[in-house]
């Protein structure tokens, strides 16, 4: 079967979801989404949730800024029958050191200058402990809080973004796997399926996520993308107790409490975490995670654990996005967030559409193209887990 | 009725003993589970539903369910369908999630 299509989107968590959702609302074009299992199968569904302005580079807080603006709006924006878990329940990022504590100063200075309503403070020890007083405060110096960070519940918001462009008129294909994607010269003319079927189109958007450097290869670019498996536990429901979402980098620990109560914990170990297309999950990392949690909330130690699971994060050089253009004409690449794209993904979904158009962005992402890898212009992210 | 055997437990019967329910003073032996000692008391409903709040009872028995999650001594969230009891055991219905905060 032969068919035609103005636009094939390869991906359904919520990076393709966002762009068809943002494509179909400009143009009335078809566009077809392809997934190859279903939708927020990988990392999307995987993630731990979690939305923040509380970076350290100007293009992470525009992103996010922005984001975190459209998440507020998005059962509206995009007609949803429910809201998508917005929980604006604040992130509390420990510092453990003086230089720790000067880097986050630095971060909300620079989140002021990029957006005057940002809310991030600086927090001393008492004023934490007032916040979460279970909350273990040895050799902690000081942290970093946003009241406006938060969580948005990630099957919610893909299906939210899936279903308003099925509205507009979007194709989505689940279990269908690209195989192929075909060249004409230097521009892209297609994509086969796993089931042999040939759709042409002159737009094919990579936003397969750690996958995605297997699609580069077949129209011959080496993507800078590596598969890091990072792991996450969830804990029986508890009546709401804990306030924001701790973080320690000092640490690799994470953990915060969900609107349905359930309390999410990660521990990042990037030196030793496999790096494969590897989405199984290990028991050693349930007595890690245990460890880290019952260190910084000892009230914990009698939680019974519901599940644990794995995710790959689609690893770049620096850390940060591969967004836009590439050397192939109509082929557009959304990938390699490193592990925090979850929640830039309702910016980067209009961007890309923009990109698509060739409108010029609402937030200049040039410093997020693919050419920065050779250029060497690198713009390493320091605050991710 | 009463469960003198436990799919995945094995329990030697031993004393009887007291405990209270919901400040109710119950008995029941040493050894079996608080479940089936509150089963053989006539309690049928362990818990409730997280949503609607309909009572929940004696289910699976075997920890997995969790329609039998109970506060006993404080704690929150014990799956009294394999916890065995013990003298004096303080059980009572917990109301919510489990509230991790509460020191009683
Ligand atoms: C454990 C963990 C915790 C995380 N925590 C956070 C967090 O708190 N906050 C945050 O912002 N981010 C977090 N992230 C990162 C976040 O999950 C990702 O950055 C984001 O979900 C990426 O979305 P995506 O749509 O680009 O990719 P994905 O969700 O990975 O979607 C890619 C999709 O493409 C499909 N696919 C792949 N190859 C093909 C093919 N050939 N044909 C068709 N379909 C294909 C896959 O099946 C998949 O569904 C976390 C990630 C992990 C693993």
């Amino acid at each position: 079967m032969n068919e035609l299509v103005d636009a094939v989107i390869i991906g359904g968590g919520i990076h393709g979801c966002a762009i068809a959702c943002s494509l179909a609302q400009k143009s009335r074009q078809k566009i077809l989404l392809l997934e190859k299992k279903y939708l927020a199968a990988g990392a999307t569904g995987r993630c731990a949730a979690g939305i923040r302005q509380q970076f350290g580079t100007e293009i992470n807080i525009r992103l996010a800024t922005a984001s975190i603006k459209k998440f507020e709006q998005l059962q509206d924006e995009l007609d949803y029958h429910r809201n998508v878990g917005l929980l604006q329940h604040g992130y509390l990022m420990l510092a453990y050191s003086q230089s720790e504590l000067k880097q986050y100063q630095e971060n909300a200075l620079l989140q002021k200058q990029i957006d005057a309503n940002n809310q991030t403070s600086l927090l001393g020890v008492d004023e934490i402990s007032e916040m979460v007083p279970q909350l273990n405060l040895k050799g902690v110096v000081g942290a970093s809080y946003n009241p406006k960070d938060g969580h948005v519940d990630p099957f919610l918001a893909t299906d939210a973004y899936a279903t308003a462009a099925r509205r507009r008129g979007v194709e989505i294909r689940t279990d269908t796997e690209v195989t192929d994607i075909l060249l004409q010269g230097e521009r892209v003319c297609g994509v086969v399926t796993h089931k042999g079927e040939i759709i042409h189109t002159p737009v094919v958007v990579n936003a397969a996520g750690a996958f995605g450097s297997i699609l580069g290869k077949k129209v011959g670019i080496d993507l800078p993308l590596y598969p890091e498996r990072h792991q996450l536990l969830v804990s029986e429901p508890l009546e709401m107790f804990l306030g924001p979402t701790i973080i320690s980098f000092f640490h690799g620990a994470c953990f915060k409490q969900t609107p349905q109560g359930s309390l999410i914990l990660g521990v990042g170990d990037p030196q030793h975490e496999i790096k494969a297309l590897n989405e199984r999950s290990s028991w050693q990392f349930l007595g890690d995670v245990a460890r880290k949690l019952t260190y910084h909330m000892p009230l914990l130690e009698n939680i019974s654990v519901i599940r644990q699971w794995a995710g790959l994060y689609d690893m770049t050089p620096d850390a940060q996005g591969i967004v836009g253009e590439t050397g192939i004409e109509g082929f557009y690449l959304d990938l390699g967030w490193s592990g925090h794209g979850f929640q830039l993904a309702p910016a980067i979904g209009q961007i890309m559409a923009e990109i698509i158009c060739g409108e010029k962005p609402f937030i200049d992402v040039r410093v997020l193209s693919l050419e920065r890898f050779a250029r060497g212009e690198l713009i390493p992210e320091p605050y991710c887990v | 009725m009463r469960v003198i055997q436990h799919p995945i437990l094995h329990f030697q019967r031993g004393r009887e003993i007291k405990f209270t329910f919901n400040g109710r003073e119950l008995t029941g032996y040493e050894g079996e589970t608080i479940a089936a000692a509150l089963h053989a008391s006539g309690v049928r409903a362990l818990g409730h539903s997280p949503r609607l709040n309909r009572p929940r009872g004696f289910f699976c028995a075997t920890g997995n369910c969790s329609s039998c999650l109970m506060k006993v001594n404080g704690i929150a969230n014990v799956r009294v369908c394999i916890t065995p009891l013990q003298e004096g055991a303080v059980v009572e219905v917990q109301k919510g999630k489990g509230d991790i905060l509460a020191t009683d």
